[in-house]
């Protein structure tokens, strides 16, 4: 055991007095929380700037609806309240329709918000109507520089559409001054669950949540995850192509066995992701609570973390340092990388269905596998509604078999490969010495 | 008590037999010089002897114990080729190295050996910023400075300057006066001559002598003669009673097959050019080696 930590203590001071890591140590953490207070000071900011938009209306239906509404907004949201800062004012400027030619009024149109004398213009078609007669035609256009994520866009289409469905009850014979709350629209309120506090006996509110939040913790634990594998496990696949190339294994093998090397080499790589993720952790649960959003990372998700990352890093690092022995050469090193860093890098990829739907089969099954859980388990762990309780445990299960198994197999081919020169890394290689030994 | 003892080893890669039935003893407190061409097996027996590969077949019994992992912890090693931490400062990768024998610190023996081999200035250095010999005396230090009462040197001068390899030819020995074993893996065969006290020759993983240098020298008698003439190659082509004629620029060996007698030979050279020089002498080992070895062993030796 003590060449063991031998081993591991040079793995890890030859890491931590890295300028690298010292800096990536200081710099996530001030990015991380400067990127959080800078989110938190600018969440309710808006631009206040004027939005002027022309109206080009064919249907000649909804233009003096949209001026009025315009108006009324204006008059409401451009001045700033307690709490509510001023909003942009919406211009409408009304355009006559060029018939003979739209296409030459368009691209006039599209050159005045070129030179942004206009933010926005809207076409609204002649049959807009009754635009289920001709579903080919384009019945309410949107032009603008970025109109795809331009939230004006969202409040003038409502508005249209409840002109348009005020002239359809008209035409129907309908009062709509009879049913004043026709148009009146309803969101639901996104809320958690109710709960009896086990020491008072009393039920303690549902809590309204927000996408940003519910989607914060699980990609914030997934991304630092990724970190730690990236800085504890995946460095072992250079450093020990490097330590085989440059035949310091061989020294080093004089006086430890194999499996002792590999095991030190692991216990320095957990020991380096334990240090930056205390201090990550440490340095973002401090700033959450300073910004009192303390609630957005429950305790018993970093406490998993915690279990998962160890297990991940020692899983992973035995693959790296098994594919690292198998290298005669830095290239040969780079291009086996992407492929040994896939298992680690597909959870990446399943983040929206995996946050969307934590507990559905798909997220269920791909967070028991255990190459993955540690990624998936845990952003589901984070996700507002959790998980059940008896699937961390198992999973952990799995985890804990595999990464065994991995170190075993790992083991086994690093004794073998670490003095094999010239034999390439390919994965029926691999495969014969993970077995035979 | 032998330091190492090696009985009936055999390691097979694949369908290459690396050693094949090796037997030796190395007695304590000796120079045991293990010598042999490239890709003879030498590197291979000493992985061994380090538990760093296992043997297919056989034993070896360092001190008296059967091999074990704990074994190597009383064997320093230099490898053939050099194996430093480049990014190490000196001192730290001779204590990291020198504490994986031995617990405990080893800052006093670290800087008395720096001073020792002429590094002391180079201490808080960076490995990478040492030329090649420097690097040589370090990875020298690294496999003594635990004091390991076997020290295994796989050729330990190879690209050393003559004032570099004096350096260490002196603390080899020094060590051997203290009562250190010195098992000595080299292809260059003048060095094992004048160097150790018993030499095991190896040659596609076979033993093919084992003895001290005087025991094998006498087994083939005084059959070379070294010959300096004006008139060199030339002048000795189809002398009667030559085996063989070897070539070395400025001098001459010629083996004689028995037949002939030495002044009786160095007549007939006179009467064909000048002689400058004349010795009757053993065969030294690279000679020996080639006789038993046979002309396929001829490039090996060089390299």
């Amino acid at each position: 055991m003590r060449k063991v930590l031998k081993v591991a203590r040079r793995e890890y001071v030859a890491t931590v007095r890295t300028t690298g890591f010292i800096v990536g140590l200081i710099l996530a953490p001030v990015l991380m929380s400067g990127g959080l207070i800078v989110m938190a000071l600018f969440r309710d900011r808006t631009d206040p700037r004027d939005r002027h938009v022309a109206v080009v209306d064919r249907s000649g239906l909804v233009t003096a609806a949209l001026v009025r509404a315009a108006a009324e907004r204006n008059a409401r949201d451009t001045v700033a309240g307690p709490g509510r800062p001023r909003q942009a004012a919406y211009l409408i400027e009304v355009v006559r329709p060029n018939d003979r030619d739209p296409s030459q009024q368009r691209l006039l149109l599209s050159d005045r918000v070129r030179a942004k004398e206009l933010h926005a213009f809207v076409e609204v078609g002649p049959h807009a109507l009754h635009p289920r007669r001709d579903t080919t035609e384009r019945h309410l256009a949107y032009y603008s520089q970025n109109a795809a994520l331009d939230e004006t866009r969202g409040w003038i289409a409502g508005q249209v559409n409840a002109a348009l469905r005020r002239q359809r009850l008209v035409e129907a014979g309908l009062d709509t001054t009879a049913v004043p709350d026709l148009f009146y629209n309803l969101e639901g309120a996104p809320l958690g669950l109710l709960s009896r506090d086990p020491a008072t006996g009393r039920i303690t509110d549902a809590v309204e949540s927000n996408e940003k939040a519910a989607v914060f913790a699980p990609m914030a634990i997934m991304l630092l995850m990724f970190m730690m594998l990236m800085w504890g496990a995946m460095p072992q696949l250079n450093a020990t192509m490097q330590e085989k190339s440059q035949r310091i294994a061989e020294v080093v093998l004089g006086s430890v066995r194999p499996f002792e090397f590999m095991a030190g080499k692991l216990l320095g790589g957990v020991a380096i992701a334990m240090t930056a993720s205390a201090v990550y952790v440490g340095v973002g649960l401090y700033s959450l609570t300073v910004l009192g959003l303390s609630g957005l990372m429950p305790l018993s998700v970093v406490a998993w973390f915690f279990v998962y990352m160890l297990l991940a890093v020692a899983m992973y690092g035995a693959l790296f340092a098994a594919v690292g022995a198998a290298c005669n050469d830095p290239v040969e090193a780079q291009s086996i990388a992407f492929v040994a860093m896939l298992p680690m890098i597909i959870p990446t990829f399943l983040l929206l269905p995996v946050v969307t739907q934590p507990n559905g089969a798909f997220a269920t099954g791909m967070s028991l596998v255990p190459l993955w859980t540690p990624m998936l388990m845990l952003m589901r762990q984070a996700t507002p509604g959790g998980v059940p309780v008896w699937q961390p445990w198992v999973a952990l299960v799995g985890v804990v078999a595999t990464t065994l198994l991995f170190i075993w197999a790992g083991g086994r081919v690093f004794r073998v490969a670490i003095l094999m020169q010239g034999t390439p890394p390919k994965l029926q290689n691999l495969v014969r010495w993970a077995i035979r030994g | 008590m032998h330091a190492v003892e090696v009985e009936s080893v055999t390691k097979t890669f694949g369908p290459v037999v690396a050693v094949d039935d090796l037997s030796l003893i190395v007695p304590a407190g000796s120079i045991y010089g293990f010598i042999g061409p490239n890709g003879s097996g030498k590197t291979t027996t000493i992985r061994m002897l380090l538990h760093i590969i296992e043997a297919d077949r056989g034993a070896i019994r360092v001190f008296g114990e059967a091999l074990h992992s704990a074994c190597t912890d009383r064997i320093g090693y230099v490898p053939e080729e050099r194996g430093l931490y480049r990014k190490m400062k000196v001192r730290e990768v001779l204590e990291y190295f020198g504490g994986l024998k031995r617990g405990g610190s080893l800052r006093k023996e670290v800087d008395a050996w720096l001073a020792r081999l002429d590094l002391a200035d180079w201490a808080d250095k960076k490995v990478e910023t040492l030329s090649k010999g420097m690097s040589q005396k370090v990875q020298f230090i690294a496999a003594v400075v635990a004091r390991p009462p076997l020290l295994v040197l796989d050729e330990p001068f190879s690209g050393l300057d003559p004032v570099n390899a004096d350096v260490l030819r002196e603390a080899i020995l020094e060590l051997r006066a203290e009562g250190t074993t010195i098992l000595f893996s080299t292809h260059d065969m003048s060095v094992a001559e004048r160097m150790c006290d018993t030499i095991l020759m190896i040659f596609r993983g076979k033993k093919v002598l084992d003895g001290t240098l005087e025991a094998i020298q006498n087994r083939y008698g005084t059959d070379t003669v070294r010959v300096r003439t004006e008139g060199g190659t030339a002048a000795l082509d189809g002398l009667r009673g030559v085996d063989r004629v070897t070539d070395f620029g400025q001098v001459q060996e010629l083996r004689l097959d028995g037949t002939r007698d030495a002044q009786d030979l160095v007549g007939e050279i006179l009467s064909r050019t000048r002689v400058a020089s004349f010795e009757v002498m053993r065969p030294t080992l690279r000679d020996i080696f080639l006789r038993i070895a046979g002309p396929e062993a001829q490039e090996s030796t060089h390299a």
